[in-house]
């Protein structure tokens, strides 16, 4: 009786302690309602709930319809999603190959390709926006060093929808490598060991393995880059063509030079809805391939 | 027949140009199974690695039925590894592990289930096919790592202390299980452990290592009761060394001697506890009881010489010692050292 009598404080203590873990919670999550999930619903209430010439307010989703059947604004999503597409490619394309050779690599050089990989991520987007255009752009290096050699002049990416391709490929290259290469410290020397002995080359190696031991870190790395590259504004702003654009410069100049915020918001709100979709994707494949 | 043939192999690693193993040459005879036995950095795993194609020798050479595997690569090579930590493909279930380097030799779906369920048979875990790897126990885990080796036909085994993340009991029985399925396939076998219980009681042959290079290379029997050198002496099994002097063919150390019918000089007598009788002395005692164990089927005495070197006896009756006590020693079988190597056996 005595030890139950003494064991009561104890047995209490957790439900002394659960007002202040959720003191300690409610902050962060009254910040995410605030900034992040207010915002969202009111930019949805904004685009369907509309002032009507009356004076009054209505239920209206005439700026989607406006959006889905305007011509400019399908090739501005149609691009937004291509550039998205193309650098989620380039990126497993560039990324995989230099996390392949970090993690394998024993090599003193594989610590300055590192630095090389993770450099860009020191670099603010607009000085990377005008080194691109120092380089690549009209009269840039690679035009002077192709001139003093006799070679003809190379065709700019620039303010083509290569620019902000490769601009947003590069400026991704950190986190996605560094991702990458986590996933790839899963993958113990022994598991590539014991492929090997059984007969596995090096591309049987790669699909039959490594791949699918880092498919959550593919997954996580593809979706972090698709939903900063759907919304990007400042490479595609300062590299792309002036049309079709990308959604982000797309949503600025329809609310600073043509004063829509209405037709902006909405805009903004598909624009999410693609996101969101690929967060679900992502979360979805990820719980999947969690389960046992 | 299958003969794997090392000669002359040694492996210099570029950093601290360390020489791991210097020198080591070895026959492994069709359907035999040795043990490279040795302390942690003395070049076994390093040479089993080389032989699995994981590692490059700095020099020498390596056959398997006469061919040539020197620099073939892991991929190609007709062995196959059972590693330490099992490795085995957490992404895939137990067929999926077993079938992967059949469906890489392309082999027909039939033949590789035909195959697959054999050998899940043999290693005692038939119906397991669909389990994940995750759900199986350690044990079932290290008899999954050895399907998928036997599953291919190698000519070579490798086992890399298949049994060292397993606990006693379960140690115990799978070395007999693999024994088992090793004599009943007759595969010639290399198998890298630093248990002694292990090497003894699988190996046909063990190889002990020290830095690098052979200590000694015999039969379990022969290697515990006839060691070839201090080094292997005290390795395997417990073995008193007492280091002393030689002189007038009387071995002599703090109060404690023995005839010794060799050449004057300093030597190491080796005697093992089993091989030494003890008698209870009131006077021209040869050392004193420091403590007594009793093991239920036997006693061990720990004895301080008069230098405070200290000696193990094994007693049948533990109850007739007691600490404090002196006591004379009777060595019923020696070997004596000198120079790293045996200069009398009796």
């Amino acid at each position: 009786m005595t030890a139950i009598d003494a064991g009561q404080p104890v047995l209490a203590a957790p439900e002394r302690r659960r007002p202040i873990g959720l003191l300690l919670v409610a902050v962060p999550v009254l910040l995410v309602i605030w900034l992040i999930i207010w915002p969202i619903i009111s930019a949805v209430i904004q685009t369907v709930w509309v002032k009507t010439p009356e004076g009054g307010n209505s239920f209206s989703v005439e700026t989607y319809r406006f959006f889905f059947s305007d011509g400019y604004s399908l090739s501005n999503l149609s691009i937004t999603l291509w550039t998205t597409g193309v650098c989620a490619i380039l990126l497993l394309v560039v990324c995989l190959p230099i996390a392949l050779y970090l993690r394998f690599s024993d090599s003193k050089v594989a610590a300055y390709v590192q630095g090389l990989a993770i450099f860009p991520m020191f670099v603010p987007s607009i000085i990377l926006s005008f080194a691109f255009i120092r380089v690549l752009g009209p009269n840039g290096t690679v035009d002077l060093v192709f001139n003093a050699v006799g070679l003809p002049k190379i065709r700019s990416p620039y303010l083509t929808p290569w620019g902000p391709v490769i601009g947003l490929v590069w400026d991704n290259i950190p986190l996605t490598v560094l991702i990458l290469l986590s996933g790839l410290g899963n993958v113990s020397n022994q598991a590539i060991e014991a492929a090997r002995d059984v007969g596995a080359g090096k591309l049987a190696l790669l699909w039959h393995i490594i791949l699918p031991r880092i498919s959550n870190s593919v997954l996580v790395a593809i979706s972090f880059a698709v939903l900063g590259i759907f919304s990007a504004f400042t490479l595609p702003y300062v590299l792309g063509p002036a049309a079709p654009e990308m959604m982000g410069p797309f949503m600025q100049r329809t609310f600073r030079e043509l004063f829509e915020p209405q037709t902006a918001i909405t805009q903004a709100v598909i624009t999410f809805g693609f996101c969101i979709v690929f967060g679900l994707f992502y979360v979805r494949s990820v719980a999947r391939n969690q389960a046992p | 027949m299958s003969v794997l043939k090392i000669k002359d192999v040694s492996k210099i690693f570029p950093n601290g140009n360390v020489r791991a193993v210097d020198s080591f040459s070895l026959e492994v005879a069709d359907g035999e199974l040795v043990c490279l036995l040795g302390p942690s950095g003395s070049g076994k795993s390093t040479l089993l690695r080389m032989v699995g194609g994981f590692e490059r020798p700095t020099s020498g050479e390596m056959t398997i039925d006469g061919e040539d595997i020197t620099h073939v690569p892991p991929e190609k090579r007709p062995t196959g590894m059972v590693f330490q930590s099992h490795a085995l493909w957490t992404h895939m279930n137990v067929f999926k592990n077993l079938a992967f380097g059949l469906k890489l030799r392309k082999v027909a779906p039939d033949e590789i289930k035909r195959r697959v369920e054999a050998v899940l048979d043999l290693v005692g875990l038939a119906g397991y096919g669909t389990r994940h790897v995750a759900q199986l126990s350690g044990g079932q885990q290290q008899r999954v790592a050895l399907a998928r080796s036997l599953v291919l036909e190698p000519k070579i085994l490798l086992l890399d202390e298949p049994f060292a993340s397993l606990d006693q009991h379960l140690r115990e029985r799978l070395r007999e299980e693999v024994r088992d399925i090793q004599q009943r396939l007759k595969i010639t076998t290399l198998f890298v452990t630093h248990g002694q219980d292990e090497a003894l009681s699988m190996a046909d042959r063990i190889v002990v290592m020290r830095d690098g290079k052979t200590e000694q290379i015999d039969r379990p029997d022969v290697v515990y009761r006839e060691p070839q050198t201090p080094f292997v002496a005290g390795f395997i099994g417990t073995m008193n060394l007492i280091e002393g002097n030689v002189a007038n063919g009387i071995f002599s150390k703090a109060g404690y001697s023995t005839p010794l019918p060799v050449s004057d000089g300093p030597a190491i007598l080796a005697v093992r506890p089993e091989a030494l009788d003890l008698a209870v002395a009131s006077e021209g005692s040869q050392g004193k009881v420091h403590r007594v164990t009793d093991y239920g089927t036997h006693g061990l005495v720990d004895l301080e010489l008069n230098d405070a070197t200290r000696v193990k006896a094994m007693v049948s009756h533990p109850d007739l010692f007691r600490a404090g006590q002196g006591v004379t020693l009777a060595p019923r079988a020696i070997a004596a050292y000198r120079d790293g190597v045996v200069i009398h056996r009796a």
